[in-house]
């Protein structure tokens, strides 16, 4: 296990070694230049010159990408181009707001689609089933940003029942936490359900099909026990992969999620940043998500052990 | 350890106590909603320094934070603001200022004569006006802590106007540690004198920043006017929130949950003006210019016929109509200086009142020879107006029979773009847009833009000597009727020489709760001194 865990560790160096190398050529052979965004509107070229050369931007590339690498291993994410802040302290505190808006989103996909899942499984063909698979499709379908919308048009503008946007650290009392989460949260959770739910739906139904299933039922096992107990418990696996490998879909998610609702997270700084060129941000934060995506998907890795003892060997 | 759902979900829990504790430890008091005004401007506060750029947001900033010598007046007329008042000797040569009592930095240090003299040093390193003063300038010195004096080598009666200016960067006075700071470097730390105290501790940058009233401020005794007259401030804090997603802007305005919204989209002026909760108000009176930008380096607009043949071919009210909708929020303008301003005239306009002339604008393109090689336009697909004009012009250009290369981008990307001085299938271009604030554009002088002075000047790089004749001549004169004459002559050789064109002007009214009140109205500058909440 300690070697299995090791192993997929020292994976991840080349992984994100690659990443690294992407993001910088990427963003560095992308057009646009921060020097003019930061100069305004009445900069003469002098001026946007001139800056250029305080900022290092006029350097090569390779000398660029060596001082950056050359930081990212001392753990030296950089400094902001506009705001002279470090990325590090930058996205440290904009990370208590994406944390908690992708755990309550987590939180309430896997238990809503895991539930629509288990009960289309068990009722196959009924109205019930094809009720939560269109849901499913629609769920996908339909873009987090017109969700989005319009869960803001009728529950804080026409019920007023909840806000518009912003976010309440939960410093501030778990209520008011909670009230800015739910319709972001929603929002940003309909596809995550979409695709668990249908997930579910497809392994319980290959599970409920097993002789050992048929078994169970023979043996007089109430219909709630075989469902949670045998069936969900055997059809963890697939699952909780989907539920990892949705995490991807789930920080592009964040970021428009965030612009939408207002929320001072890592997407919307990162969306900020790429709208005026700040490159460490921009490299920062990939790096970040990256890094999370990866260890994410370690984890799902080592959850397949508490699932399934066969693993475990 | 074996791993067991239980020390995962333990774990788990840890971890989000872990991620939530800072907030805990750093929460405190705040002043109530009531006393809190919260703002959506147009962008976010990208940098601190209201020298170092000229970003419209930065000067907000300034204007909360910083205080300045002198200020304009609702008329645009320069008034005492920092100063008590002023001495000119009769060679009008040298001016004299004295400053009021009562003044100190937010770290409770008097402002002295020592802070404002490297203060407008700095500013005139970065400033296209204060070039244009360091030009003329013979001597600057601290008299006494009180005093300062600005010597020049020849007349020039602009001197009050400029560090009055609301056109950015604004002369806003620093503490002199903070004004001897390298005018290409941003300073480090933000303490100025005005009536305003920015709250690093409760600033997150991006999202929010924070400005407390600052309780030692003595405003001065003249009623508010511009941004001359005494700043009084009647709420405990000022909140800029960074929000990009209009629809979101709207919504959050129309709940309260902010109080002012500056650049509401005018798709949804009628349904704000709807609401009883909210008012539209026009606080900028001369809104803003379109501006076409047109590279004189290269073919086909580095030919005169070429470049007059775009006059003909132009139709303003076609590329604010997509815009704008409304005709009450924008207007067709055929003055090179805003339409309002007192510089407007109507000096060499008569392509503009016959309108467009197709069949004149083709035969001036062939007598300039143009080859129907493709025209590279820049188009910014994030910025409505410039996106809409773009994609209006390219018709109305190949409609005269020009090729359009029109390239969608951002806007970081036109700014970059724009500064390229190669040629138009190498990295370069022929037209961009945007746009200048009508202030700004109202004077030869405070724009970049209307120099033409080739490759040292603005995007677009015109060349012409009788125009910076006549700005110099401009600025020299002493009087409005004197003004008023060069600027027609300006306008009459400008409509000859096709420096730049314009797409008409525009009205940005800005949108606040009702209970939100005493804007003042200045044309260049957002302040929140004055306003309060019921």
């Amino acid at each position: 296990m300690t070697g299995t865990i090791a192993r997929r560790l020292a994976s991840i160096v080349p992984v994100m070694c690659i990443v690294a190398i992407c993001v910088f050529l990427l963003l560095h052979f992308a057009p646009g230049d921060p020097a003019a965004i930061m100069a305004g509107d009445n900069a003469t070229p002098q001026n946007i010159a001139a800056i250029r050369e305080k900022l290092g931007l006029d350097q090569p590339v390779w000398r660029q990408f060596v001082v950056w690498v050359g930081n990212l291993l001392r753990g030296d994410l950089g400094t902001s181009l506009f705001w002279g802040d470090s990325v590090t302290s930058l996205i440290a505190q904009r990370a208590e707001p994406t944390l908690s808006l992708a755990l309550t989103t987590i939180a309430l996909a896997v238990v809503v689609a895991i539930t629509l899942g288990v009960v289309a499984a068990a009722r196959v063909g009924s109205l019930i089933d094809r009720v939560v698979m269109g849901f499913a499709v629609m769920g996908f379908s339909v873009p987090v940003f017109v969700v989005g919308y319009l869960l803001i048009f009728v529950f804080a503008i026409n019920l007023k029942w909840l806000p518009v946007q912003g976010y309440t650290p939960i410093s501030e009392g778990v209520g008011p936490w909670l009230q800015h989460l739910v319709l972001p949260s929603f929002a940003l959770g309909m596809a995550y359900v979409a695709l668990i739910a249908r997930i579910t739906r497809a392994t319980m139904l290959d599970v409920l099909a097993e002789d050992y299933m048929r078994t169970a039922k023979a043996k007089g096992v109430a219909a709630a026990p075989m469902l949670l107990k045998h069936a969900l418990k055997n059809a963890a696996v697939p699952i909780v992969t989907v539920v990892g490998n949705g995490v991807a879909l789930l920080i592009g998610g964040v970021v428009i999620t965030e612009t939408v609702f207002n929320i001072p997270g890592v997407g919307r700084l990162v969306v900020d940043a790429i709208a005026r060129r700040d490159y460490p941000i921009i490299q920062g934060v990939i790096m970040v998500f990256s890094g999370v995506y990866v260890l994410v998907n370690l984890l799902v890795d080592l959850s397949y052990t508490l699932f399934d003892p066969r693993i475990r060997g | 350890m074996k791993a067991t759902r239980r020390t995962v979900m333990g774990g788990s829990l840890a971890t989000v106590g872990l991620a939530t504790a800072p907030g805990i430890l750093h929460a405190q008091a705040r002043p109530s909603a009531a006393r809190t005004i919260r703002a959506v401007l147009a962008g976010d506060l990208a940098t601190y320094d209201p020298i170092w750029t000229t970003a419209d947001i930065t000067a907000y900033h300034g204007a909360m934070v910083y205080d300045t010598l002198l200020g304009t007046d609702a008329n645009n007329v320069p008034q005492p603001q920092m100063v008590k008042g002023w001495a000119i000797s009769d060679d009008k040569l040298t001016y004299t200022f004295e400053l009021r009592d009562g003044l100190r930095f937010h770290d409770k240090t008097p402002v002295t004569s020592a802070d404002v003299v490297p203060s407008i040093r700095r500013w005139m390193v970065r400033s296209g006006q204060g070039q244009l003063l360091a030009l003329r300038l013979a001597d600057l010195s601290a008299v006494d802590d009180k005093t300062f004096r600005v010597r020049l080598k020849e007349r020039f009666p602009l001197v009050l106007d400029m560090f009055a200016t609301t056109c950015t960067p604004d002369l806003f006075i620093m503490r002199k540690r903070e004004a001897e700071t390298d005018p290409m470097q941003k300073i480090d730390q933000v303490v100025g004198s005005g009536p305003f105290i920015f709250n690093q501790n409760e600033t997150k940058a991006g999202t929010q920043y924070v400005y407390d009233r600052n309780p030692d401020y003595v405003p001065r005794g003249e009623p508010p006017s511009g941004i001359a007259g005494g700043k009084v401030v009647k709420v405990d804090r000022v909140v800029f929130v960074n929000m990009p997603d209009a629809q979101t802007a709207v919504a959050a305005l129309q709940s309260g949950e902010i109080d002012f919204y500056e650049i509401p989209p005018t798709d949804f002026l009628d349904q704000l003006q709807d609401d009883p909760a909210v008012t539209v108000e026009n606080l900028y009176d001369l809104g803003s210019m379109g501006y076409i930008g047109i590279n004189w380096l290269y073919p086909p607009f580095n030919n005169l016929k070429c470049r007059q043949a775009l006059l003909h071919i132009l139709n303003q009210e076609d590329m604010l109509r997509p815009t704008f909708g409304s005709p009450k929020w924008y207007r067709t303008c055929g003055s090179y200086f805003t339409c309002g301003s007192p510089m407007e005239n109507d000096a060499n306009t008569g392509w503009f009142k016959s309108g467009p002339n197709i069949a004149l604008a083709k035969q001036l393109l062939a007598e300039g020879g143009y080859d129907g090689k493709p025209i590279v336009m820049l188009q910014a697909t994030n910025i409505a107006y410039m996106a809409n004009a773009a994609t209006v012009m390219a018709e109305q250009l190949r409609g005269a029979g020009i090729k359009v290369d029109l390239q969608p981008m951002d806007w970081a990307n036109v700014v970059a773009r724009r500064a390229n001085q190669s040629p138009p299938d190498q990295g370069g271009w022929n037209i961009f847009f945007t746009s200048a604030s009508g202030l700004a554009n109202s004077t030869p002088y405070m724009m970049a833009h209307l120099a033409t002075i080739g490759t040292k000047g603005w995007f677009g790089w015109p060349t012409d000597e009788k125009n910076e004749q006549l700005r110099a001549q401009w600025m020299s004169a002493e009087t409005l009727e004197q003004r008023k004459a060069i600027a027609a002559q300006i306008q009459e050789n400008a409509w000859n020489i096709v420096p730049l064109l314009h797409f008409g002007q525009w009205i940005q009214p800005v949108a606040h709760r009702k209970n939100v009140t005493g804007w003042l109205h200045e044309p260049g500058l957002l302040v929140f001194w004055n306003v309060e909440k019921t």
